[in-house]
This record gives C-alpha cells, structure tokens and sequence, in this order.
C-alpha cells in the first residue's frame, strides 16, 4: 500500500510499555499516510494509543519504558524508527513539529515568549538574534496575537489559554515544518477559543502546504477540519475512513457508537443521548478477540474468540465481523 | 525602592523569630544557666560579699530586666568579655569569623555544585543504572558519620600519604591555604555530596517530568540546552532555598566539627572551646548572631525567589 | 465508628476511579506489597533486624555483657577470643561495640517515639487549627528552633540541665519534631476538607474528636516515615555530640568509642574506631534503605521509580 505521494508513512507501528516483569503493547499495528496540505484525524477514547502514535512519530516516547518494537515510519522517505537521537533533533521542530493538549503548562514558564520562539528558530534555521526575533514577531502576527511586540516580551503566564496556545502554533510552524502532529490542541480551551484556534491552524495549513495529524476524542471538530480519519480502540485501528464516508455510513459498531453519541441540536423533543456502554479494557488483559466485543451488542461467540483483520468496505476499511449495513436489515 | 519597602517589612516579621530565639538562649543559658557568683568569690563570704557579687552579675534583677539587658547587648554588638580568655567577644569573632569563611567556602561551593551535577546527571538517565548508581551511592554517603570521615580523612591523607598537614591554620598564601583547605574541604563535600544529591535529584526529577520539557525536546532541543532552560532553571527556588538555608548549618555545625578537629582557629573552634569551658558571653553571641543570619537570609531567600521566577511578586510571597 | 483511611486521595484520579478497587485492596496492602518487592529496603530491613536482636541479647544479658571488664593485654590484634581486639585497658572492642548497640536503639527509640508524638501533637493542632493563634503560635516555635543551631541547643540544654544525662534526648527531641510537625500540619490542612470529615463534624463530634480519631491516624505513612528518618539523625547525632563531651554520659556508645578512638588512630590503634565506625555504618544504611523504600511504597510518585 505503499504510496509515493505521502509525506507520514506510519507502517503496522507497534509500542509497547513496560519492562522485565511485562510488557503493555499500547499501540498495536497501526497503519496510514498523509499527504502534504491533508489532514489525518486520530479518534478514539482516552488510553486507546492515539496520543501514543503521536509521541512515536516524533521520537519522545518516554524512556526507557517505551519503545517501538516493530514497523516503520517515513518521513518523505526517511526511516524515523531508530534514527540516532542528534539526527532526530534535528528534524524535530524543523521538519515536523507538534502541538501540545495544556498550552498552561507546555511553555517553559522562566523564559519570555521571544526567548522561546527564537530559540527555536535560531536552533533550526541559523538565524541571527535579530533575525529569530523577526520571524517570531511575524508568526504571533500570523496567528493573529494582538500587540504581538510586547507579547515577545511577556512571560507565559501574562497570557491566557487560547494565546499561549496560538503562541504554540506560531512556534510549531515558524520553521516552516512540512508535518504538524497536533495532539488535542484544542480540549484544554473554551469553545469559541477553539473554533478559531482550529481556523488558524487550517489557515497556516494552507499557507504552508503543510499535513497535518490531528489527536482528538471530539468528533465535531474531526468534522470540521480532516480530511481522513483513523479510529482507535485499545491500541489498534478499527476503522479507517475518508471523513464524508466515516459520517455517513460507519462501518465499525464502535465507530457507530461513537457518532451517535454526538449530540444533535435539531433534535424536537430532549431525548437521552445513547452512549457506547461499558469501559475501555484495561490494556494488560485484552481479550484474544475483537477488543470491543465486551461492549458490542452485535458480538457473538466469534468475535471473543478471532481477532478480526482490518478489511476493505467501499472507500473505508474496517476491521470488524459485524460491520454496519454489511447486510440488508433483517 | 520595592525591594527596599519589602526588605523592611520582612525584618519587622522578622521580629517576632529574633524574640523567640533570644528569648530561648536567654532562658537556657543564663536564666538557668550555671551560677557564677562563687568563682567571683574569695574563701569563705559573708552573706554580704555575696550579695553585692550577685547585685552586680545582676542575678537579683527580674526575669524581664535581665532578658532586657541580654537583648540590649545583642542589639549593641556588646557581648563583653570572653569568660575563659578574657578578650573582648568581639575581636573574637572580626578575628575568626573570616578564618571559618575561608575554610568552608570551597567544601561549601562544590558540595553544592557537585550535588547538582550528579542531580542532573542522575535525573537524565532517571530510572537506568547511572541513576541508580548515584542514588545508591547518595544513600552510602548519607550513612557516613562525618565525624568518621573527618577521623579516616586526616588520617588517610595527613598521616598515612603525609600530603596535608594534619592540624592547625597557617595560611599567609594561596599555596599555603590550598595546602590547608584540601582536606576539611574534602571532608565537607563528600558529607555533603549524599544529602545534597539525592535532594537535588529528587528536584530535578520533579522538573523533568513538566510539559514544556516535553515540548522543547519536541521542538528539537539538545539535551544540555534542555537541562540548563527547562530543568535548572525551573528548579532554582528549591535549590536557592537549600542553598541559602545550608549556611547557617554550615557555618556553625560544619565548622564546630572541623575547626575543632583541625585545630583552626575559626569560629567553630571558638564555639567549641566555649561548649566545652562553659564559656557563656562567647555562646550568646554565636547563638544571637546565628538568628539574626537566619532572619536575613528568610529575606534575602524571597528576593531570590523574584529573582529566579518572574510568576512571584515580592507583595505576595508566600513562604513555605 | 471507623471511617475510610488514607484512600481518598484529592485530585483527577479520585474522581474518575471508585474510591475501593474491586477486591477491596487497602492502600496499605498495596505499600506492604510494594515494599516486600523492594530488594534494597529488604536488605536493609534484615540489617536492623539483625542490629535489633543484638540490641534485645544486651538487654536479656545474653551478650556484650562483659563490655566494661578490664584485662591484661592492652591493644591485642584481633584473635578468637577477643574477635576485634582490645583496647588500651584490656577491654573487650567487640563487646563494647556490641554493647553500644543497645545504647544506640534506646537513644533512637527514645528520640523516633517522643518527637513523632511531639510533632504529630504540634503538628495536627496547627493544621486542624490553621491560621489561628494556635497555629501561629506552632510555627513560631518552630522557626524559633530551627534557626537556633543544633549542636549550641544542645549545649545550652546541657547548662540549662546541669550536666542531666538526658539532656542528648531532650535537646534531640525538642529539635526533631519540627519536620515531623510541619508534614503533618500539611497533610491536615488537606484532609480536613475533605468528605468523611464534613461528615464527621455534620454529626456533631467534637473538634478533638475529630482530629485525634479520624484525622491524625490518616497521617499515619507520614509518622512512619518521618519516625524512621528520625531515628538515623538521633543515632547519628549522638556520636558528633558524645565526640563534643555533650552525648552519652555513662555506659559505653559509637561515639564514644570514636571520641576515644581520635588520639589512638594517630598511633596506629584502628580497632577502637574501625568497629565503632563499621557498626553506625552498617546500621545506619540499612535505616537510610529501609527508610527509602518504606517512602517509596507509601508515595510511589515520589521517586518517580
């Protein structure tokens, strides 16, 4: 499935936790690529590998505990798994950088904002002092921070949430990266921060042709802005979809659970939002079978027993032995 | 002009410390302290020779006139005279108090600097095996008495090698006082080196953890860039705060040990003498000025705090 | 009445997991466990218990009874019947070292049990009370002896005492506690907040009640710890104040044989300070391990491990 277009290349990636006394295999083969100017959504619940994925591709695993124990990634035809540290630091910020979920927290609190901007600029593109200062000042323009010269000069408690994380963006794309890996960029802010946090990212996006992979649990904002969308569940891919297709018919029972769980606003009378019952499974003791079967009302003896292979429907592929509309209704 | 309002107001909350230490040493040391009226007495006194030696070490005075008079000494550097010597206390303490300085400033520095190198280092690598070579080690250090390391150090490299003197303090330049200092400097690093890397490391762990050290290795920063910025930097009140309150320690603890061990003629030295005469005039003064050190460093500690964090503002700082 | 202990523990996690595992696994099962899979701490628990019954022998009189007993050979090497030798007396070095064992746990205990009760005292009153004169008037007794030096308190103690063989204890207690005080202080400010003390109070118990049943023994992984750290700084303590003349007044202990040891290594005599200096260490580090690994069970995100 190779394909010559793709920037990520994400090859049946494995990581696992753990030392000695056992191993967790947080993500579980998973698969997919990204084109320059698309973006890749990652969905799934909280502890189901997407936030893992994300780390994988950058490097940041933390050590020693976790490692990638097979597949591969390719940046633009470069093998990311087990470059040696000082080659990844050199691509990390420069050619692919990530955004962080608690823009409070991910900015070194004892620096200014400019310190930390041009730091990295200066880092990967060699500038001058004047000229790092420039390019940072003409990011937080671009990220639309009012009064961005004196911003250079605050510290990043002087600002709120959604700036701080503009600050981020700013940061991740001053060195003009070719991929972007945004990791629930918008859970920590109010909605209306996030609709234009999303904006700018998708403007910068353009600007840049740059490919974006998007972590979120929030199936709206997957709505908004990806172009395809990867579905998570216990460290493997259930579903994998092109995003008209995956709101549309979604194959997988989880997938199905998920989306209606969404709250509709034209909606006549209130009713109960139906939720996907039951608790992801802890990761030490996965069933030998479908993982989701223990909350699946259409799993049966089967599906505990095989694990089911990722499968083409139509544009999707899926990997479940009951999909939806697989059948006539009976 | 801040600092300076701040500065003020910290050493009227000062007060209430500087009281209670006074009120302490007071209480302890010449309130129930030992009686001196009969080594001021010749054979056989009447009732009136006593009388008039008691009137004048001020023993029939009330608790709070004589607490009164103790204060009024210790706000007038005027301790008296050194009962065992005879010296002024003050030229005492202008003669050695340098002395202690200059013997503990180097063991002090590098306990300090070598604790926060090995902190980091540790920290890095937390959870591998250099991590746990310093941690065991820390915990080996700690478990040393310094009194033993003081005895095996002077005996390993003053007797048995002869590279260092054994005792005494005859420094007039640099080699001679690097010929000095070696090894109480030694001793007092490698007491220290347990206690100061294990805390340290405990600091920096803590600081590794944070997001934005996250974020600057996502960012592409190097592994020195990162300890320096995001973990040294961020950790600098906690390490400020040991530092800053390891003086006092150092300097009358530290030096007790070592000066009187090394015949040095340093405070230490000086105190011990007057633990162990009973010389009363030379330990309220240490006592007394150990307080008032310590009330200045509270402040100079929270100037250091605005100083190392530009989150804390001196109008509200709030001591742990 | 006896409420939920130390399982509520304040923050995200709390909220998001039932308080009770299923299994009903206390959180003090789970530190013993962590604790017995804790080599080190392991190793150092056997080294107490070992020093522990050589101390408990002196008591019974079993051994080391013979400490003070002068003989003809001064400065024997070490031979079958005196395994360490003998001192400039004829006396016995390893009975003496033996025998000083027992000194050692009976200033430890002492100085562990007294200032963990003082500072859980101290500790709980200005925490339950915060902010109040009550705790104001704590913390300014604490800043008070903190900031008096440890050895000069000693020594004034001694005046003030008159030469009182407990004056070591006292003055090791009186200082020792202030730790001690100011975790507890800490962990009571957080735990009066919380559900099953509103609850406490809604049924109308009395303050004290309150504090000293419900409160204090939550604080219990603190006293613990703190009373094990305690014990290596009083042990510690003693030999650097038994070599300043102010520690152990009679009998025999490490500090005073290293005291006596400090004019007879330069000679050449090393026994006297190698058994002395071998015994504090070794029981000293199996403490420090205990200790550690004790901390960590109780607090596994402390060391990060």
């Amino acid at each position: 499935m190779s394909n010559n277009d793709a920037l990520l290349e994400v090859e049946n990636l494995c990581v696992e936790f753990g030392d000695r006394r056992g191993a967790v295999r947080a993500v579980d083969r998973i698969s997919f690529e990204v084109e320059p100017g698309r973006t890749l959504g990652i969905v799934g619940e909280s502890g189901c590998g997407k936030s893992t994925t994300s780390l994988a591709i950058m490097g940041l695993l933390p050590r020693p505990a976790g490692r990638i124990t097979a597949g591969a990634i390719r940046l633009s035809g470069t093998e990311l798994a087990g470059l040696p540290e000082n080659r990844m630091r050199r691509i990390r910020g420069a050619e692919m950088s990530m955004i962080f979920q608690e823009p409070m927290t991910a900015l070194n609190p004892v620096y200014t904002i400019g310190a930390q901007m041009s730091a990295v600029v200066r880092r990967h593109a060699g500038l001058s002092r004047r000229a790092a200062r420039r390019r940072a000042l003409e990011m937080l323009e671009r990220v639309g921070i009012p009064l961005a010269q004196r911003r250079l000069a605050e510290y990043p408690h002087e600002l709120s949430g959604g700036m701080r994380q503009r600050v981020m963006i700013a940061m991740a794309l001053s060195c003009r990266p070719r991929l972007l890996i945004a990791d629930e960029p918008t859970t920590a802010l109010d909605v209306t921060t996030q609709a234009q946090v999303l904006e700018q990212i998708k403007a910068l996006q353009r600007d840049f042709d740059t490919a974006v992979v998007l972590i979120t649990h929030d199936l709206g904002v997957v709505a908004e802005t990806c172009d395809e969308v990867v579905v998570m569940y216990c460290g493997r891919m259930v579903e994998r979809a092109p995003v008209e297709a995956l709101f549309s018919a979604p194959r997988h029972r989880y997938t199905e659970g998920l989306i209606q769980a969404i709250p509709k606003i034209r909606t006549r009378r209130l009713t109960r939002l139906p939720v996907v019952p039951g608790s992801v499974p802890d990761l030490s003791e996965l069933p030998p079978g479908c993982c989701f079967a223990a909350r699946c009302a259409h799993a049966d003896t089967h599906c505990l027993r095989r694990q089911p292979a990722l499968e083409r429907m139509g544009p999707s592929r899926v990997a479940c032995f009951h999909p939806a509309d697989a059948e006539p209704v009976r | 002009m801040e600092i300076l309002k701040y500065t003020l107001r910290k050493l009227a909350g000062g007060i209430p410390l500087l009281l209670g230490v006074t009120l302490v040493s007071f209480v302890l040391m010449v309130y129930f302290g030992p009686d001196k009226t009969w080594e001021l007495l010749s054979k056989n006194p009447t009732a009136e020779e006593i009388a008039q030696v008691r009137s004048q070490l001020g023993y029939d005075q009330p608790f709070w006139v004589r607490y009164g008079n103790y204060l009024r000494e210790l706000a007038t550097l005027e301790f008296g005279y050194s009962d065992s010597t005879g010296e002024r206390v003050t030229t005492i303490l202008q003669r050695t108090v340098p002395v202690t300085l200059a013997l503990l400033a180097p063991g002090f520095v590098l306990g300090i600097v070598l604790g926060i190198a090995l902190g980091l280092l540790a920290a890095w690598h937390r959870g591998g095996w250099i991590d746990r070579a310093v941690t065991g080690l820390a915990v080996v250090g700690m478990s040393v008495s310094f009194l033993v390391v003081i005895i095996a150090f002077q005996l390993l490299f003053g007797v048995v090698l002869g590279w260092f003197p054994v005792r005494g303090w005859n420094v007039h330049d640099l080699p001679s006082y690097l010929h000095y200092v070696t090894v109480p400097t030694l001793a007092s690093v490698f007491v220290a080196l347990g206690y100061n890397t294990r805390f340290f490391r405990a600091v920096l762990v803590e600081e590794m953890a944070r997001d934005h050290v996250r974020t600057a290795r996502a960012f592409g920063a190097s592994p020195v860039e990162i300890l320096r910025k995001n973990v040294l930097m961020n950790a600098m009140i906690p390490i400020v705060t040991r530092t800053m309150f390891s003086i006092p320690l150092v300097v009358i603890s530290g030096s007790l040990l070592i000066e009187s061990y090394f015949g040095i003629p340093g405070v230490g030295k000086v105190t011990y003498d007057a633990i162990t005469s009973g010389d009363q005039p030379v330990l309220k003064a240490v006592i007394g000025l150990t307080a008032v050190m310590f009330v200045g460093i509270l402040i100079v500690n929270d100037i250091l705090y605005k100083f190392f964090d530009p989150r804390i503002s001196l109008g509200r700082t709030a001591l742990q | 009445m006896s409420l939920p202990v130390h399982d509520i523990n304040p923050g995200a996690d709390a909220r998001l997991q039932p308080v009770r595992r299923p299994g009903g696994i206390s959180p003090w099962s789970r530190a013993f466990d962590r604790l017995i899979g804790d080599r080190p701490a392991m190793a150092g628990l056997a080294i107490v218990t070992v020093f522990f019954v050589i101390a408990l022998g002196v008591w019974f009189g079993w051994w080391g009874g013979k400490w003070a007993e002068t003989g003809d050979g001064q400065w024997l090497p070490p031979s079958p019947e005196h395994w360490l030798g003998t001192t400039i007396l004829g006396q016995d070095i390893f009975a003496r070292a033996i025998f000083s064992t027992r000194t050692a746990f009976e200033i430890g205990l002492v100085v562990a049990a007294a200032s963990t009760l003082l500072g859980a005292l101290f500790g709980a009153l200005s925490g339950y009370f915060a902010h109040t004169a009550i705790d104001g008037l704590v913390l300014w007794l604490k800043g008070v002896l903190d900031s008096i030096p440890f050895y000069l308190f000693v020594a004034a103690i001694a005046f003030a005492l008159d030469g009182n063989p407990w004056a070591m204890h006292i003055a090791m207690i009186a200082t020792f506690w202030t730790t001690t005080a100011r975790l507890v202080r800490g962990e009571v400010i957080k735990l009066k907040s919380l559900e099953f003390v509103e609850a406490a109070r809604a049924i109308g118990l009395h303050p004290l009640v309150i504090l000293f049943r419900h409160i204090v023994p939550n604080t219990l992984h603190i006293l613990l710890v703190q009373a094990t750290i305690v014990f290596v700084a009083a042990i510690k303590s003693e030999v650097i104040l038994s070599f300043l003349g102010l520690g152990v007044q009679d009998g025999v202990s490490w500090g005073l044989m290293i005291a006596e040891s400090t004019s007879e290594v330069i000679a050449g005599h090393y026994m006297n300070f190698i058994a002395a200096s071998g015994f504090l260490f070794a029981l000293v580090m199996g403490f420090n391990l205990f200790a550690d690994g004790l901390q960590d069970a109780l607090d596994p995100k402390r060391s990060g491990r």
